[in-house]
């Protein structure tokens, strides 16, 4: 009895601090979502049943904001975990100066995410944005080579993108900033993996005349996937609740309270406009449709399996 | 608070503490959404600032919220004489915030080695374009601009919405969006765009930028930013924003004082001491220290009288502010403040008629307030 208590004694601190910052304002947000509490009810809220849930889910809005944080979340992950494990591969390989690719490539990770989408945010500038001074650039190029067939003038081939002014362009601009913070992680964790598969595999194979692309299918792959498989669920956890690109890229939603994904919408309804109730209700409605994609995705690809199970 | 005006804070705190060695002051500063959002939190949860600073508009959900104390009680009227009307911020009938500062409005500030002298009306803003909105490096794109401004937030583009003769809300709070008046002065600032007198793209920070670098002739902004116009040696000059030729009227600024509220938190000794800390910031001295660094408009009418006030920059501010009209503090402003935001951008970039942007932005700021109460 003494033995087995040892060990909760050691994790009792943990699950104290856990308790504390997860558990209770979980609860505390359950409480509130069955609330009233908004800028009249601050301190007097009533409770008033599911009528929060039912305002969450009569309105149109909910339903497209839930959209496009689908459409982010899916996008953003394919391109984390695409550009991730290509660059893993091509830095698995003998290239020169490796480590001065790695420290490049881990970049992005490393720089404050606050500090990248405002960066980032100044770069889609319409005017002074470096994305339309490269597209000018590009566009004086094209118009070079065409003028050398032309006589006339072949005005400009590709045009400058009001990226921050347009409801679509504002959410590609949300997304290739995301894709630009994402990518490092992926390609870190597919880094380790690709190492951890023994040479002696390949060289099997290829003794057995194995193609590189058989060797890819056959050896990588495999080893590839158990490591990838936690990282895509965290990545699409993160990717669904990631508050800080959309808020600062689109300056809180803009154009015309346009660009939003359900936890920027949540973080407006709660600090714009003071509905503490319903945006306690959103915040459960996305808490669980979290738990079901995770839930899901770890039953399918059994990415929490041990590697002895 | 600027960084220079919280170095300002700070020295006068530091005084305050050795006049009051039983007293500790600690300053922390957030920006405005930042501040109302920790605040209201920190109150709930029984505790927070003693004394928290921002601009009117906040004592509305403040108070609405029931998370400051009214002031009236902690302060006679011969010590409330000597402060401006202006700055005594009151709602429902009691005083909640005391202004060391009024205005904090906008004004048109231009650049002399650019421009010589400032439009006096709409008509010869536009006409402007034709000089000051020029491509220099002759890439086909406009590189200078006749005028910047921060077309993000609506609030920049109150002026010119007054100008017109219209008016975010009436007397009973309730908002009235979507009058003629306020259609025209949507369809003047679309037309702005179009004749290429303001950018098409500009927030606050690319239209700070533009104008320090000298690719704006003129900007739009608030005493709080004239200061680094001067610390980077611009040659400024300050003006009012140009009467609106179709009305004969002028643009009409928010103007509300910027002040300090006590929390309900406050008790006993505590609250006591807020009082007197309170007491002492608001100091017509103290107020001339911010004045010195950040050419604010003091409350104090001692300070007031200082002959700073009767020439030059501070001048030109208090003029404009003779033109302005206080802004609302009550809580639906909030509401009106994001039923504006998407549709105004909705009509500078092209996607919205001014007619339907009116419109939408009644029908939304109605639905924002009710859902405000409910």
């Amino acid at each position: 009895m003494k033995t087995r208590s040892i060990p909760y004694f050691y994790v009792s601190p943990a699950f104290l601090i856990l308790g504390l910052v997860v558990i209770l304002p979980f609860l505390y947000n359950l409480v509130l979502s069955f609330s009233n509490m908004n800028l009249t009810h601050f301190r007097d809220w009533d409770f008033v049943g599911f009528k929060q849930y039912g305002k969450v889910f009569s309105e149109q809005i909910f339903y497209i904001v839930l959209l496009k944080t689908f459409i982010w979340t899916a996008v953003n992950v394919v391109f984390h975990v695409g550009f991730g494990v290509m660059l893993a591969l091509i830095l698995n390989t003998n290239i020169r100066f490796k480590n001065f690719w790695r420290i490049i490539l881990i970049l992005p990770w490393a720089v404050p995410q606050m500090i990248t989408a405002l960066t980032w945010r100044g770069m889609f500038n319409y005017q002074y944005g470096a994305v339309n001074l490269i597209i000018k650039k590009i566009d004086g190029f094209l118009q070079g080579i065409f003028g050398i067939f032309s006589t006339a003038d072949v005005g400009n081939i590709i045009e400058p993108v009001a990226w921050l002014s347009g409801e679509a362009t504002a959410f590609i601009a949300c997304i290739i900033t995301n894709v630009w913070l994402g990518f490092p992680f992926m390609m870190i964790v597919a880094l380790g993996a690709l190492q951890s598969i023994p040479k002696s595999l390949y060289e099997a194979t290829s003794i057995d005349g194995a193609s590189k692309f058989q060797q890819f299918r056959h050896i990588t792959i495999p080893f590839l996937k158990p490591v990838m498989m936690p990282a895509i669920v965290l990545g699409v956890i993160w990717t669904f609740n990631n508050l800080n690109v959309m808020w600062l890229v689109s300056n809180g939603g803009n154009p015309s309270d346009k660009t939003h994904i359900l936890v920027s919408f949540v973080y407006k309804a709660v600090f714009n406009h003071y509905r503490y109730g319903y945006a306690a209700a959103l915040s459960l409605v996305i808490f669980l449709i979290l738990l079901a994609i995770g839930w899901t995705m770890l039953k399918k690809t059994n990415a929490a399996k041990g590697v002895a199970e | 608070m600027q960084p220079a005006g919280r170095e300002v804070l700070q020295s006068a705190l530091d005084e305050f503490m050795t006049e009051n060695p039983e007293i500790i002051c600690e300053q922390l500063y957030f920006e405005t959404e930042e501040l109302r959002s920790n605040f209201q939190i920190s109150v709930l949860g029984g505790s927070g600032p003693d004394l928290v600073y921002g601009p009117a508009d906040q004592v509305g959900p403040f108070v609405t919220m029931e998370l400051i104390h009214p002031l009236d009680s902690f302060y006679n009227d011969d010590f409330l004489a000597v402060f401006v009307e202006a700055s005594k911020v009151r709602y429902n009938g009691n005083l909640y915030l005391l202004g060391d500062r009024v205005g904090n409005h906008l004004t048109l500030v231009y650049n002399r080695d650019i421009l010589e002298n400032p439009p006096q009306n709409t008509d010869e803003l536009l006409a402007m374009s034709n000089q000051y909105s020029v491509d220099l490096d002759g890439d086909g794109m406009i590189d200078q601009f006749t005028l910047v401004f921060n077309y993000i937030e609506p609030f920049f583009a109150i002026p010119f919405l007054g100008g017109f003769g219209g008016w975010v809300m009436n007397d009973e709070n309730q908002p009235i969006l979507n009058t003629p008046e306020m259609t025209n002065g949507m369809a003047f600032l679309a037309k702005l765009k179009t004749e290429n007198v303001i950018p098409r793209e500009c927030d606050y920070d690319i239209a700070n930028s533009l104008f320090k670098e000298g690719k704006a002739a003129m900007i739009i902004n608030g005493s709080w930013s004239w200061g680094g116009y001067l610390d980077a040696e611009m040659n400024i000059g300050l003006a009012k924003i140009p009467k609106v030729s179709q009305t004969g009227k002028w643009p009409t600024p928010m103007v509300s004082a910027l002040g300090y509220s006590i929390n309900i938190n406050s008790t006993e000794k505590r609250l006591e001491n807020s009082i007197k800390l309170l007491e002492f910031l608001l100091q017509s001295e103290i107020q001339l220290r911010f004045t010195e660094k950040l050419n604010t408009i003091p409350s104090h009418k001692t300070a007031l009288k200082n002959p700073q006030f009767q020439t030059g920059m501070l001048k030109a501010s208090a003029d404009q502010m003779s033109v302005g009209k206080p802004m609302p503090v009550v809580p639906e402003m909030r509401a009106i403040w994001d039923a504006m935001r998407p549709h105004y951008q909705a009509v500078l970039n092209g996607s919205l008629t001014p007619k339907e942007a009116t419109e939408k932005m009644q029908t939304d700021a109605e639905k924002k307030i009710t859902e405000m109460y409910e």
